[in-house]
């Protein structure tokens, strides 16, 4: 009788610490595949922000010529200032943006990196390039004399002073300001 | 038996909600990476188009100025005045205007802008000049009200690109 009790009472404590074994072990491994899961699942994301870096850099780059756009115009640089009567809103002062062409060294990276400015004439429409010499008999301003392939455009009031009759009087027309930026898509790996 | 049955029921219960939970988490996070597109006519465009051409010099001059820029064309249309070469202020600035636009908006082909209008008005509703529009309209479009009062008279010119 005692030896049966003894062994059913050990037998119990060993199915007992088993049960515990199982369930810590149990506990370790599901502790494990949840972090497996987590690892991987953060892999995969990281993967997918590195993956698109080249259009994110590229959306800043937009974002920036857009603000640019948005008030370039009303910069010292551009803007008409009094020269034309009363202060203008989108008014670019023609002479002083050729001037500042022909020092446009000067303002190396002034406005970002890789970005260039051009001013087209919409109407009345042309496409002769200013220079010294043409103008203001021209239609298209670009300040760094390289060609623009992504922009974006602002219509602006490009005024200047002019002769008729001997006398000086303002002319303005309507022109676009396009603000370059650099496509990080396009740049070769 | 039922016990260890239990266990397993449990423990894929769970890893089922982590792996819902993680499907739910990147859904949401592919909406948030995605780019947001620029629109094809954006409003700050549509504002400086009006801006930039009330002060376009038209080639109509007066006793006073030379040539008139288009905001003074508008109230010399309203007074019905003539330009020095005797052409009509209202002709001219409609003309004008016409010209303006179709180079600034071209709505020919597959271009994304489908069409326009632009009314310019007194106070009590009066056109100062036909309707210049060309073009569908479409559900999308960026408009501008631009009020002005020069002199004290206020007139209202509404400008809508459909695209």
């Amino acid at each position: 009788m005692k030896r049966q009790k003894s062994k059913i009472l050990i037998c119990s404590s060993l199915t007992s610490q088993t049960k515990a074994q199982l369930k810590i072990q149990q506990m370790v491994f599901m502790l494990l595949a949840v972090t497996l899961f987590f690892v991987l699942v953060g892999m995969l994301v990281l993967a997918l922000r590195f993956a698109g870096i080249k259009e994110s850099a590229t959306e800043i780059e937009e974002k920036n010529a857009m603000l640019l756009v948005t008030r370039i115009a009303n910069s010292p640089e551009f803007s008409c200032g009094n020269a034309f009567g009363k202060s203008r809103t989108n008014c670019i002062d023609a002479d002083k943006v050729m001037m500042l062409k022909k020092n446009i060294d000067k303002y190396d990276n002034f406005w970002g990196r890789e970005t260039n400015i051009e001013i087209r004439k919409i109407y009345p429409k042309g496409n002769v390039v200013c220079t010294i010499r043409n103008y203001p008999d021209c239609n298209l301003i670009n300040l760094q004399s390289e060609e623009i392939h992504a922009e974006h455009s602002n219509f602006v009031s490009l005024c200047r002073k002019d002769l008729i009759n001997g006398e000086v009087y303002d002319k303005c027309e309507l022109a676009k300001i396009m603000v370059s930026y650099k496509d990080w898509r396009e740049v070769q790996k | 038996m039922m016990i260890k049955k239990k266990a397993q029921e449990e423990l894929i219960g769970f890893a089922l909600i982590i792996i819902l939970v993680a499907i739910i988490g990147l859904i949401f996070l592919g909406f948030s990476l995605k780019n947001s597109q620029k629109e094809i006519v954006e409003s700050y465009e549509v504002e400086s188009f009006i801006q930039a051409f009330l002060q376009y010099t038209t080639d109509c001059g007066n006793y006073r100025e030379n040539y008139l820029p288009i905001q003074k064309l508008i109230s010399a249309c309203v007074d019905d005045k003539t330009c020095l070469d005797e052409r009509d202020s209202c002709d001219v600035l409609s003309s004008t205007l016409t010209g303006i636009i179709e180079e600034s908006w071209k709505v020919d082909g597959d271009r994304p802008i489908q069409g326009y209008e632009l009314k310019i008005v007194l106070e009590d509703g009066t056109e100062v000049i036909p309707l210049i529009s060309k073009g569908n309209s479409t559900k999308n479009s960026k408009g501008v009200l631009q009020p002005f009062m020069p002199l004290g008279e206020n007139y209202e010119i509404y400008f809508t690109v459909y695209y």
